[in-house]
């Protein structure tokens, strides 16, 4: 177990720069995702951190040594890739066992060893199977059966998830989140999936173009996004944005309306006001806020919630509803947004705006 | 309702009263029909035709007259058939891992090579295109004695006595195989190229991380991973030493598969035997002969290898 630190971190392919300097503090035994639209950088981080990528400015510490020039097998690392990277010519215990090609372990060590990873992922029956005969979840397993049963200092996953179906990612992300709590290792996990992000991390980065945006909590980056790209990313539904205009007293929609906010310590002239679905019900508007009304265009039915979009003066706003309460499509609404529950973003420079 | 239908059916004509699935059987046999009449034609019929004629006495000059295994008797009493067994063989043990060591080789530092990748590769590929008789010329020069023969040459600046090549009983036949080992060398570093890419780089990196070395990524992962294209290029490439043939006709076209029978195949003998002495039923015999070997290596060659 170790603590990995980033230090203005900088990758280049010749004249174009991907990874634009960036610095990250991972404590000991965390569990860390990166996540960005793709390519952002955060599977080129990844394989810097892994050695698979030569650093090309900055430094990368692992339990406090310096990594940069070390190769990857002297790292005391593992890494889980996307397409499992298990060997269609060797059996599940042969594989797992390769974790192990470089440990002066015995036979019989290693054996047990083996049979210990493959008991804790559920692989027991299968250690004599060719991965040709498993499923895409199984195969998986046994990519992280290889990279736990050396006791690495730190696991990496490469969007390990991605060529699962939804059903099983569901299941496979529940699978390693307990694996995570039981081992406690530090990890890194790449994903493009927000859902991915939010419900397995620890904390979360939020990468773009090359450079962090924001480092957080799930909850941190949900409540206080520090920009539009993060309160965009994080939440499905995305969150609406309507444009608006600060003035004396509050902010006025550019559809019209005034929502009574406090302005800012330094008042901007336009800014984005944000509501998220989850916040935009169907109710009166009795309390300050947002409020909104429209034609219903759309309705989804998720069972625990309905999601609906109406028009709004040619803008479509996502609201929700309750479960069992369905409005017909082309019926008049009105959904409304406690103060509370609004963000605030500059529209030039995208930044959030404190407005409580 | 569906009386009418069915009745309408009915009268319609024997193509729309037949099923979807019968019309695709019918359309499928009919774009087959094609090439399969060519192969019957063409091969099979040949073939066959070689069987019979390889137990009669046919010499073009008198009508064919069944003499039962005689041409085998005589064949495997002929000193000559064994010495030319002897040499396909020597080509087919020689050439194959040799040609196929060489050609990894050069296709496992080219797929790492990203500096004028392809035009390396067509350098490569070039004699394989080349027709074998010019090729054949070409070596034959190389293998004269000082001053033409490069070789030669080259031994004489070293102060190494000349070497008679293609001269020698013991070394034409090495001589003959080196431009056809040459020749294949194109083609069986493409499909080695082919194989190489066509693992994931996932596979070297896990290795990597797992600390492996180069020399145990080759031996454990590459090289099995390999073994489809390993197999392919050993039968492919073992048929083709078995079938040697214009390489030794054109290196000595005075006198081929010399000297003395030393570097002659089976299929020069057929040739010979068929077109010179024009002992069609013998050669058929020896066609044969050839055409069991070829099936007997190919299979063992393709139980061996399979998964294992």
């Amino acid at each position: 177990m170790a603590t990995i630190e980033l230090d203005r971190l900088v990758k280049r392919y010749g004249q174009t720069t991907v990874v634009h300097g960036i610095d990250l503090s991972i404590q000991d035994g965390e569990f860390v995702v990166l996540v960005g639209p793709s390519g952002c950088g955060k599977s080129t981080t990844l394989r810097m951190i892994a050695g698979l990528e030569e650093i090309s400015g900055g430094e990368i510490r692992i339990a406090n040594r310096v990594v940069n020039d070390l190769q990857p097998k002297d790292r005391n690392i593992a890494m889980v890739f996307q397409n499992y990277a298990i060997y269609p010519h060797m059996t599940v215990a042969e594989n797992i066992a390769f974790g192990l090609y470089r440990s002066t372990l015995s036979k019989s060590e290693k054996r047990q060893r083996v049979e210990q990873a493959a008991e804790t992922l559920g692989l027991s029956h299968l250690l004599e199977r060719r991965p040709s005969a498993l499923s895409g979840g199984q195969r998986q397993r046994v990519a992280i059966g290889r990279a736990m049963v050396r006791d690495p200092a730190a696991f990496l996953f490469d969007e390990p998830l991605s060529n699962l179906d939804a059903q099983l990612r569901t299941q496979m992300r529940i699978e390693i989140k307990r694996l995570h709590h039981r081992l406690g290792t530090t990890s890194v996990f790449v994903t493009h999936d927000q859902v991915e992000a939010m419900t397995m991390a620890d904390r979360i980065v939020v990468m773009r173009d090359g450079h962090i945006l924001q480092v957080g909590t799930p909850l941190e980056l949900y409540e206080k996004p520090v920009d539009v790209f993060t309160a965009r990313f994080i939440g499905s539904p995305t969150m609406n944005l309507l444009p608006a205009t600060l003035k004396e007293g509050g902010a006025e929609l550019s559809t019209g309306g005034l929502i009574r906010v406090s302005p800012p310590s330094a008042p901007r002239a336009d800014v984005l006001i944000g509501a998220r679905p989850q916040d935009l019900v169907p109710s009166s508007p009795d309390t300050p806020g947002l409020t909104v009304s429209g034609n219903v265009v759309v309705v989804e039915t998720l069972g625990s919630e309905t999601l609906v979009h109406i028009e709004n003066a040619g803008q479509t706003i996502i609201g929700s509803a309750p479960g069992r309460q369905i409005p017909k499509v082309g019926e008049h609404l009105t959904l409304h947004a406690p103060l509370d529950r609004l963000y605030c973003f500059d529209k030039s420079t995208e930044k959030a705006l404190a407005i409580r | 309702m569906s009386a009418v239908a069915h009745r309408e059916a009915a009268t319609g004509g024997l193509w729309s009263r037949m099923s979807l699935g019968q019309k695709q059987v019918i359309w499928a046999w009919g774009f087959l029909a094609v090439p399969l009449v060519f192969y019957a034609v063409i091969r099979f019929w040949p073939t066959f035709q070689a069987f019979y004629l390889s137990v009669t006495d046919w010499t073009i000059t008198r009508p064919a007259s069944y003499v039962g295994l005689e041409n085998y008797k005589r064949l495997f009493a002929d000193p000559l058939f064994w010495e030319v067994f002897r040499n396909t063989f020597m080509y087919l043990i020689l050439g194959t891992p040799i040609s196929l060591l060489i050609s990894f080789v050069v296709a496992y530092y080219l797929d790492r090579v990203r500096f004028m990748h392809s035009f390396i590769r067509a350098l490569y590929f070039l004699p394989f295109l080349t027709t074998a008789a010019a090729m054949a010329w070409v070596w034959r020069w190389f293998y004269q004695p000082v001053p033409i023969g490069v070789i030669n040459d080259i031994l004489a600046g070293l102060g190494i006595p000349q070497q008679p090549f293609l001269r020698s009983t013991s070394q034409a036949l090495p001589a003959v195989l080196a431009p056809a080992v040459w020749a294949g060398l194109g083609f069986q570093i493409i499909i080695f190229l082919a194989g190489l890419r066509a693992i994931p780089v996932t596979y070297y990196e896990a290795a990597r991380i797992d600390g492996l070395s180069e020399g145990a990524i080759l031996r454990k992962i590459t090289i099995p991973l390999l073994k489809p294209t390993l197999v392919f290029l050993v039968v492919f490439s073992s048929i083709g030493f078995l079938r040697i043939f214009d390489q030794v006709y054109n290196i000595n076209s005075n006198d081929p598969g010399g000297p003395l029978n030393s570097t002659k195949p089976l299929v020069l003998m057929i040739y010979q035997t068929a077109f010179s002495s024009y002992e069609m039923g013998y050669a058929a015999a020896q066609t044969v002969v050839l055409f069991m070997i070829l099936l007997v290596i190919s299979l063992v060659q393709l139980r061996l290898m399979r998964d294992r």
